[in-house]
């Protein structure tokens, strides 16, 4: 028996608890997965558009973003991946990725062949759903991305944006007491939320003066969530977490 | 890269930028200062009808090297409209 917290597949068990309740079995079932660790440096494609895949990558530590390039250079990022995402977990039924995935930071990840996953699921049919539940749970929050860059003004996108990031990390453990890792440039903020990388710029200004966020040396400070969920009209719903996490 | 600092104004706020946006050249940071008009605009717009959107950008020893202003001018063009 693997003691959980000390497996180095023990993030995937983290992420999924955080959205369903996993049996002992289905965690040791999980935890048995080959896997083989791999270091990205930061700016580096775990997987690129085009690409075949026959692996799905589990993030163990660092920051992944889901990015495409567009005409001239335009990069459009879709989501940021922590520890416990298996952000190209839809790749076991998507032969081609359609889409890139890029190491933010310095990125530790393991590699999990499809043919493993494959394998676990027909055996177990039960674990289905939480990896089912997992890649709706991603829908839900590009659901909320469109509303987000398409409908908010740019203070309560950001502000929004920083909700989610926060929560996200909570409920993996990464995060807490209104303090979590935010190691995104300006430019990478920008092109998460479709503003130019000046406006976000004067928008965190605006944030920090009013007390909602600090931002220093990659880390993220709320002194104040509840002013801060308001701000940005959060909820939480659409991250369907299994405990809503106290922030 | 240097580095340039982008001062902006929506009209009601002017906010000062003491951290500042690295880029290759004076010309990307002339770029991004124009991009931030049409920003602050869309956050702003519609409210009343005179506004100016203005930025301007200092580069790393304080100088002001580019500014620009965006200015809305709306005027009703019928006698009853809007009173």
């Amino acid at each position: 028996m693997f003691t959980a917290s000390e497996h180095p597949l023990s993030p995937l068990l983290k992420k999924l608890g955080s959205l369903t309740r996993l049996s002992d079995r289905d965690e040791q079932a999980i935890l048995h997965l080959p896997a083989s660790p791999r270091v990205f440096a930061a700016g580096q494609d775990l997987v690129g558009e085009g690409d075949r895949p026959t692996r799905c990558w589990l993030i163990v530590e660092g920051w992944v973003q889901r990015y495409k390039v567009l005409d001239e250079g335009k990069r459009q990022i879709s989501a940021f991946h922590v520890a416990g995402d298996m952000p190209d977990l839809q790749g076991l039924h998507l032969s081609v990725m359609d889409h890139n995935l890029g190491a933010l930071t310095r990125v530790t990840a393991l590699s999990v062949p499809h043919e493993a996953l494959r394998e676990l699921l027909l055996r177990i049919p039960e674990l289905n759903a939480p990896f089912w539940r997992d890649t709706l749970v991603d829908a839900a929050i590009f659901r909320e991305w469109v509303a987000n860059v398409g409908r908010r003004p740019a203070y309560q996108r950001l502000a929004h944006l920083f909700c989610e990031l926060y929560l996200k990390q909570v409920a993996v453990g990464l995060a807490r007491d209104g303090r979590c890792p935010m190691p995104v440039t300006q430019v990478d903020l920008a092109d998460a939320t479709g503003l130019t990388s000046v406006h976000v710029n004067r928008t965190l200004r605006e944030l920090r003066r009013d007390g909602l966020i600090e931002l220093r040396g990659k880390r993220l400070e709320i002194p104040d969530w509840p002013r801060l969920v308001a701000a940005a009209s959060f909820n939480p719903a659409y991250l369907h977490l299994a405990s809503r996490p106290t922030a | 890269m240097p580095r340039y600092y982008f001062d902006t104004c929506d009209g009601d706020d002017a906010i000062s930028d003491d951290e500042g946006i690295d880029l290759p050249d004076a010309e990307s940071a002339r770029r991004a200062a124009i991009g931030v008009l049409p920003d602050m605009a869309r956050d702003k717009l519609p409210d009343g009808d005179r506004r100016i959107f203005a930025v301007s950008v200092r580069d790393a020893d304080g100088s002001v090297v580019y500014s620009a202003t965006l200015a809305l001018t709306g005027e009703w063009q019928v006698q009853s409209a809007g009173s």
